[in-house]
């Protein structure tokens, strides 16, 4: 698999994520609740999506379903477009009224036993999923998971050279963009700590190169690669502003491992592969824009929709009253807002949110069954949302981006160990994973980007605004 | 006439257990407009009565009429819609919100408070929220806190949180005010202030219960006082009536009053 090929479905996972965690976000992040059932509602999203759409008597399965959508539609233009997007629709609806049933007695209880409680809801609903064949298959999960418009990809503009010129020209503008910000963002980092960064990018990537290399340098390099993250965390801590630094190293790390890994693997045209990213050389007969490369947009559209929704939310009195409740509910109360409608909403809102992530998630895999709905998905969201800044918008894309590239992106590891050691390098890794999360809780117990700021709306000179 | 002299808040016989302790034991007083006081010694019952009226505890027994309806048992929420705010003796600051955005939060029946809204922003949002935030500064600088507006509200003093509380439920535009110590930890000047506020409001239409232990504020600013104990209403009537009551001596002023 190319570089970009990876690049493309790691995105596509932090995109699927990031939305499920937008959700978690506005439950845990904005209104204080702990909801450890969270996961419920990505697994109630991704099969009810799957099953809306899926055909009639699909083979090998023998649950509820399928309602074949897309063939009732098929006589309406992009109609299989369509029966995906009422899929998604639906699946939001289900999940949020599935939420309302289990908010309104779980709700009503304090908050530590309202996560108790949430969990064994998800926990007794997986359980079920998972051993009653008759209603989604159970175990043996579900296939022919309906993909919109796939027949239509590769999509080739007519030549391998146009196909080159087109999608490698929108490849590098995003690329150019995300550059842009980034420095944009950097801009003005002070001096001694960019040259931290920078040397701790470095030490970092040469190590972690060393380390790929193999034999006697596998234990030096993962040792020079920590001595970078040291470098690092020293650098941070002498900046006063704690994420330009990170972001300068983050670049530079991404700069050297999407050009320079393929530049050593294979040369000059692996640094173009990886330039012209969105195109695929080795889909079809001219190259093009492959399916998962759709999807990952789609995937981004629907993160960048859910933003921009969810700072609408809480940028606004409403978000105000959900932010009171989570600081200290009898506050609300008092002053007359039905604290328990808010929580109830704000439990919908989120679980709505992690339906579509779920529908997501089955449209990019195509393949859904119980495994993937397990309790950690919730843990996992939470770290993320954690990493990244409870009641923080962008942490959630930050925590998620750093979380799935650290649990998916240090997989390669496994290609340097003897194979019998797999099972413990799996478990390695999230222990990495934990011990980050400690690092940050220590260091900087409100994230990476701590809670944000909110303007309702209303101008500064009206006194509308709140740093 | 009658309507004058009728009471807007009625407690009837309200009983309240924790176990075996008994808070409430069957008190029952009227409150009428204007400012009232509520005295009594430490753990008579006095901030726990507060939380039977405003729907923060169930009563075991008795009832809680406000303007001749039936309110107990009711949400706290429900309570204050009907114009009953209170105070906490502890202040109930919301820690990581500013001073603004804790005054903002208060004035009721803001139109961007409901889900829908806050996504469509029709007619009306901007200037609702633009009340609200006007209102919020007006407030502060009323209370004397408009210099710690973009602080949060976990950083202020003692005493600020008690001015914050005070503003924020006075924000409500409430019948009725139940102030639980409003003046406990104020400096001096600021308490004559807070006062000559009360008093204004009071003026204004407002009325307020309020549980103080100055024996001199209370005289100075109650038109009547009702004096709890152990759970159980002592007596109620004029200041200067209960400052010479020998049970409320005894019970609660002991030496110190004439
Ligand atoms: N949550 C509770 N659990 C158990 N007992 C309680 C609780 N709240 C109050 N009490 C008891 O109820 C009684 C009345 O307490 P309350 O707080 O109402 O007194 P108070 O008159 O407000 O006193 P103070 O002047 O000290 O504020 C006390 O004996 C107290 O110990
Ligand atoms: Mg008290």
């Amino acid at each position: 698999m190319a570089l970009a090929d990876f690049l493309v479905s790691l995105l596509t996972v932090v995109s699927v994520y990031t939305l499920f965690g937008l959700g978690l976000n506005i439950k845990y992040g904005f209104t204080g609740l702990v909801d450890f059932g969270h996961v419920l509602y990505f697994m109630t999203g991704a099969y009810v999506t799957v099953v809306v759409t899926l055909p009639v008597a699909a083979t090998s399965y023998e649950g509820i379903g399928g309602f074949a959508l897309p063939q009732l539609l098929s006589g309406v233009p992009l109609g299989g477009l369509l029966a995906w997007f009422v899929a998604i629709f639906v699946a939001m609806v289900v999940a949020a009224l599935l939420s309302l049933l289990v908010g309104v007695p779980t709700l009503r209880l304090r908050e530590d036993y309202l996560a108790i409680t949430a969990l064994g809801i998800a926990t007794i609903l997986h359980t079920v999923v998972n051993d009653e064949r008759w209603l989604f298959n159970g175990p043996f999960g579900v296939r022919d998971v309906h993909q919109p418009l796939a027949e239509a990809f590769p999509v080739s503009l007519g030549s391998f050279l146009v196909n080159l010129a087109v999608f490698g020209l929108v490849s590098v503008l995003v690329l150019a963009y995300i550059g842009y910000r980034v420095g944009d963002y950097v801009y003005g980092v002070d001096l001694r700590a960019a040259a931290m960064a920078a040397a701790a990018a470095v030490l970092v990537v040469a190590g972690l190169g060393a380390a790929a290399l193999g034999g006697a340098l596998v234990l030096g390099g993962v040792l020079v690669a920590v001595a970078g993250v040291v470098v690092l965390a020293r650098g941070i801590g002498r900046a006063d502003g704690f994420g330009r630094p990170l972001a300068l190293f983050t670049a530079l790390v991404f700069v050297a491992w999407h050009f320079g890994t393929p530049f050593f693997t294979a040369g000059p045209s692996g640094v173009l592969a990886s330039a012209v990213w969105l195109f695929d050389p080795t889909a079809g007969a001219d190259g093009g824009f492959t399916y998962g490369r759709f999807v990952l947009l789609v995937a981004v559209s629907f993160v960048a929709v859910a933003y921009w929704w969810c700072e609408r939310t809480v940028n606004s009195p409403y978000g105000r009253v959900l932010r009171s409740i989570r600081e200290d509910e009898d506050v609300p109360e008092a002053l007359g807002k039905r604290t328990f409608r808010y929580k109830v909403q704000s439990m919908m809102f989120g679980s709505a949110l992690a339906a579509a992530a779920g529908g997501l998630w089955a449209t990019h895999i195509a393949f859904i069954d119980p495994t993937q709905f397990i309790a950690d998905i919730t843990f996992f969201a939470f770290t993320a949302v954690i990493i990244g800044g409870a009641a923080n918008n962008r942490g959630v894309v930050v925590g998620t981006a750093v979380f799935w590239t650290l649990h998916t992106g240090t997989r390669f590891l496994n290609d340097y160990f003897p194979t019998e050691y797999a099972t413990q390098l799996a478990a390695l890794r999230v222990m990495l994973i934990g011990v980050l999360l400690m690092v940050i809780l220590y260091y900087r117990s409100e994230g990476l980007l701590g809670e944000q700021t909110y303007d309702t709306g209303v101008a500064a000179e009206e006194g509308g605004r709140s740093e | 006439m009658v309507a004058v002299s009728d009471p807007i808040l009625e407690v009837d016989g309200v009983e309240k257990y924790f176990g075996g302790i008994t808070a409430l034991d069957g008190a029952s007083f009227d409150v009428e407009s204007g400012i009232t006081g509520l005295i009594g010694p430490n753990g008579a019952g006095k901030s726990t009565m507060f939380d039977c009226i405003t729907g923060f505890r169930d009563p075991d027994g008795g009832s809680v009429w406000f303007r001749g309806e039936d309110v107990t048992g009711d949400s706290p929420s429900a309570v204050a819609n009907r114009g009953v705010v209170r105070t906490f003796q502890i202040p109930h600051e919301l820690p990581e919100m500013t001073v603004r955005e804790n005054l903002a939060l208060a004035p009721r029946d803001q139109r961007g408070e409901s889900l829908v809204a806050s996504w469509a922003r029709g007619d009306g949002y901007y200037e609702d929220e633009q009340r609200a935030q006007r209102r919020a500064v007006e407030a502060a600088e009323r209370f004397e806190i408009s210099h710690v507006l973009d602080t949060p509200a976990g950083e202020l003093s003692g005493g600020q949180r008690k001015l914050l509380e005070l503003a924020r439920a006075l924000l409500t535009e409430p019948d009725l005010v139940l102030l639980d110590e409003p003046l406990a930890g104020v400096n001096p000047t600021l308490e004559e202030r807070i006062l000559d506020h009360i008093q204004t409001l009071a003026a204004e239409g407002y009325s307020f219960l309020f549980i103080e232990h100055d024996i001199d504020v209370i005289m100075e600013h109650c038109q009547e006082v009702i004096v709890m104990h152990q759970g159980r209403v002592l007596m109620r009537g004029e200041p200067e009536a209960v400052r010479t009551d020998d049970r409320v001596v005894d019970a609660y002023l002991g030496g110190d009053a004439e």
